[in-house]
């Protein structure tokens, strides 16, 4: 299974592109979208999950035509958005009954299918409670029940671990491990470790073009040797990123920890050097590659 | 007196840049044109039995300004209603509780920002009743001031009252807003009422809102003094009448009065009076203060237990097959439960004693008047039909579901066409007892339009306000046996086959309005 993206543009209107001639095919497994606010992850992802309509390019999965039929990835597609609502006055069952209507999914096992997805994110004491009620984590986590629904082939999720504590985001991440050996999975997060721990791929994308595609080592390689770390005082910290990529502060006590990036691999005297990781990356190519 | 002014323009800018404010300027244009009608209209809109004033200056500035007033008065309410309610609803609210802005520092810069949202629609018919003097007239003298001052006297002040109103509504009666419309529906009725065709005295011009007294009885005057009558009603408003004979007469305009002057000057003060009262019992966004046990209960604090992480996780591969079934009949299930379910239970109540009077009372009265005001009550149901996805953000899940457009929009539909006609039930069968299958046509026909209209304006617009207003407008009309908005077919028509097939078409154009227009919102998120 592979979704094939080629020369992909979002014109809004005259001053405001979400994507730019953006091409990346995805194969089954976990892609990690990694850029800054305004870089077209949510185009790109509501693209896909074919809400948008893209001003030129195609997309096709496994041969066909999205963009033309869009029926076709429906049936198999798993989406939860970035900001999504809920009807207030039903509860979580109706809820999950009315989302597998709109997926198509029916029979006389949907209730037991429900009943298993609701005790899976834990909301089965709550089920028959209104969602206006719910707090925000239990109505990320309904969210996530909703994806699973239809048995989707391709899940798409925008910013997904917003609202979740720390141990609902690591069984988030175990969850979609899980799903990932026979599906294609697209992941937005603005959080790097959440990226880091699960994506096979990492796409790194800014102004609507991607900067870089590939396996989170071949990431990390383009800045292997040229992280360092350094203590210095407030003076020196300003030339400091005057002259290099300052991704990390630390304060300790009257003097600063200073994490950089070099462009010449020339560190600053006393510096060390220190393994890179995925963060340092994105960091670095978002803002020399812009 | 600089941060009031920042909010008045915020909130201002924030109602004004919507495309429903926009519809309603087209329509308000519309509704301006047709204040000065043509000689061969079979319509007036004031109407003194069997004469007609001479088209000039002191005729179309007056009409046009009092017309403006009642109609602006009677929809301007819909129109500006909720501004409280959308702070609460973009959490804006609880920003500003923390800000020294006083309480009735917000409440006074919500009630001018809803004054001027007023002021704008009836600037835009100011102009259009200049313009509509040089189309409709020849010769006759322009004088300024016959526009002005009418629009000064009659419009401002009822404006400001309507903009206090608004805010004693929503400081009172909070998220109820269905209450809220129908206590402004029999509130409008009785200041209409309390007006027309009493005589002049000191004391009705005070309690005259919005100055229609003085105006009809002037018009009165004239003719009575002139053609020696004594008629003593004068009909404002649109009425229609296939009579195009009238004697004319020369009428130049109201003597402003210094009692009169001081009556506006009086309701003014009442609103901002009313504003300030407000302002003592104002929630200031703290709704554990505010709210019932009832709330309380489903505080997120209560819910503890459950606010546990993924328990067991969720092993994909011992879930049920998927089995397929794209009927749309758990759709309209749910539809229908969202339909229920919206609004306080207690209605439910209010709708049941409607209904079974519907089967008890004569059934031109159950027709005529019980129908549509029942079907009035529900307008936050239907008005919600098709912006729910939206204002809930559950479009994402709608929109990119398995053939939305031919699934999810037929369902809503069908949902509110069961309920609108299981409301009318007790008329369909009545209707149907007594022989009469026009009407039967006509209520289901009228169902029909009544969905369609809810649909096409929700998703046209993107917002509920239009259709708010529009229904109101027509409901309100219906009460008042104007055939055009007659859309139950209660009211005698010409050709009862010509009534029902253009009733058709209208439905026919309205859902294709709301099918191009959705099958286009679905790819353009």
């Amino acid at each position: 299974m592979a979704l094939e993206i080629k020369n992909l543009t979002k014109q809004y209107n005259k001053h405001k592109t979400g994507l730019s001639n953006y091409s990346i095919t995805i194969d089954r497994g976990i892609l990690g979208l990694l850029g800054p606010n305004g870089a077209g992850k949510s185009t790109l992802m509501k693209i896909i999950a074919t809400i948008s309509k893209p001003t030129t390019g195609t997309l096709f999965l496994d041969g066909e035509d999205i963009v033309k039929n869009p029926d076709n990835i429906r049936k198999i597609l798993g989406y939860l958005p970035q900001d999504f609502g809920v009807y207030p006055n039903l509860n979580a069952y109706e809820f999950l009954e009315y989302i597998a209507a709109l997926k198509g999914v029916g029979g006389p096992d949907l209730r037991k299918r429900i009943d298993m997805l609701l005790d899976g994110v834990n909301l089965t004491a709550d089920a028959k409670r209104p969602i206006g009620t719910y707090s925000g984590g239990m109505k990320q986590r309904i969210g996530i029940a909703q994806a699973l629904l239809n048995d989707p082939k391709v899940l798409i999720f925008d910013e997904p671990t917003v609202g979740l504590d720390p141990e609902e985001r690591v069984r988030f991440r175990q969850l979609i491990s899980d799903l990932a050996n026979d599906c294609i999975i697209i992941l937005s997060s603005h959080i790097v470790s959440d990226i880091e721990a699960i994506a096979d791929e990492v796409a790194i994308m800014q102004n609507g073009t991607l900067l870089e595609k590939g396996t989170q080592p071949d990431i990390v390689k383009l800045v292997e040797g040229k992280v360092f770390e350094t203590i210095l005082d407030s003076q020196q910290l300003n030339d400091l990123k005057a002259r290099h990529l300052v991704i990390d502060t630390s304060r300790q006590k009257d003097q600063t920890r200073a994490r950089y990036i070099t462009r010449d691999h020339q560190p600053e005297a006393g510096s060390i050097a220190v393994n890179a990781t995925l963060e340092d990356a994105y960091l670095f190519l978002t803002h020399t590659k812009a | 007196m600089k941060y009031i002014y920042s909010i008045i323009k915020a909130d201002y800018l924030q109602r004004t840049r919507s495309y429903s404010f926009l519809i309603t300027l087209a329509i308000t244009i519309y509704a301006a044109y047709s204040f000065v009608p043509p000689p061969t209209a079979s319509y007036t809109t004031l109407n003194v039995v069997g004469y007609k004033g001479i088209y000039n200056s002191a005729w179309v500035g007056h009409v046009s300004a009092m017309m403006t007033t009642i109609m602006l008065s009677l929809y301007g309410f819909f129109l500006i209603n909720g501004g409280i309610k959308k702070d609460v609803d973009t959490g804006i609210g609880q920003i500003i509780a923390t800000t020294p802005i006083t309480n009735f520092g917000y409440l006074l810069s919500k009630f001018l920002s809803n004054f001027f949202v007023l002021l704008t629609i009836s600037a835009l018919t100011f102009l259009i009743s200049i313009v509509m003097f040089f189309v409709r007239t020849s010769g006759s003298p322009f004088i300024i001031g016959d526009f002005i001052l009418p629009f000064l006297f009659f419009a401002i002040p009822a404006l400001f009252t309507v903009s206090a109103l608004a805010i004693v509504a929503e400081v009172f009666l909070g998220r109820r807003l269905i209450l809220q419309y129908i206590i402004f529906f029999f509130l409008f009725g009785a200041l209409m009422a309390n007006v027309v065709g009493h005589k002049s005295s000191t004391v009705n011009t005070f309690i005259d809102t919005f100055g229609v007294n003085t105006m009809t009885n002037s018009v009165k005057d004239k003719v009575n003094t002139q053609y020696h009558e004594h008629i003593d009603a004068v009909n404002l408003g649109f009425t229609f009448s296939a009579k195009h004979r009238f004697k004319t007469f020369e009428w130049d305009g109201i003597s402003w009065t210094g009692i009169f002057i001081a009556s506006r000057l009086m309701w003014i003060c009442i609103a901002f009076g009313l504003v300030y009262f407000s302002s003592s019992f104002f929630h200031r966004f703290d709704f554990k203060q505010a709210a019932g046990k009832k709330k309380k209960a489903l505080a997120p604090a209560n819910i503890s237990h459950t606010n546990g992480t993924f328990a067991a996780g969720i092993n994909v591969s011992l879930l049920p097959p998927v089995v397929t079934d794209y009927s749309i009949f758990p759709f309209v299930k749910t539809e229908l439960l969202l339909l229920i379910r919206k609004g306080p239970k207690w209605f439910w109540l209010v709708n049941g004693g409607l209904w079974i009077s519907m089967v008890f009372v004569k059934l031109d009265i159950a027709y005529a008047y019980l129908l549509p005001i029942l079907l009035f009550l529900q307008v936050t149901r239907w008005s919600e039909l098709a912006t729910k996805e939206v204002t809930n953000r559950l479009h994402y899940f709608t929109w990119s579901s398995y053939k939305p457009l031919q699934r999810m929009l037929p369902s809503q539909l069908l949902a509110a066409f069961t309920m609108a006609v299981a409301l009318a039930l007790p008329v369909i069968l009545r209707s149907a007892a007594a022989g009469n299958i026009y009407s039967v046509f006509n209520i289901i026909n009228g169902a029909a339009f009544l969905v369609l209209l809810a649909a096409s304006l929700g998703i046209v617009s993107g917002g509920k306000k239009l259709f708010k207003i529009l229904f109101f407008f027509i409901t309100y009309l219906i009460t008042q046996k104007i055939p055009l908005t007659d859309y139950l077919g209660a009211l005698p028509h010409d050709s009862p086959i010509g009534f029902i097939s253009i009733m058709l078409m209208l439905n026919v154009f309205l859902g294709a309005v709301s099918f191009s227009v959705r099958s286009w919102q679905v790819r353009h998120l």
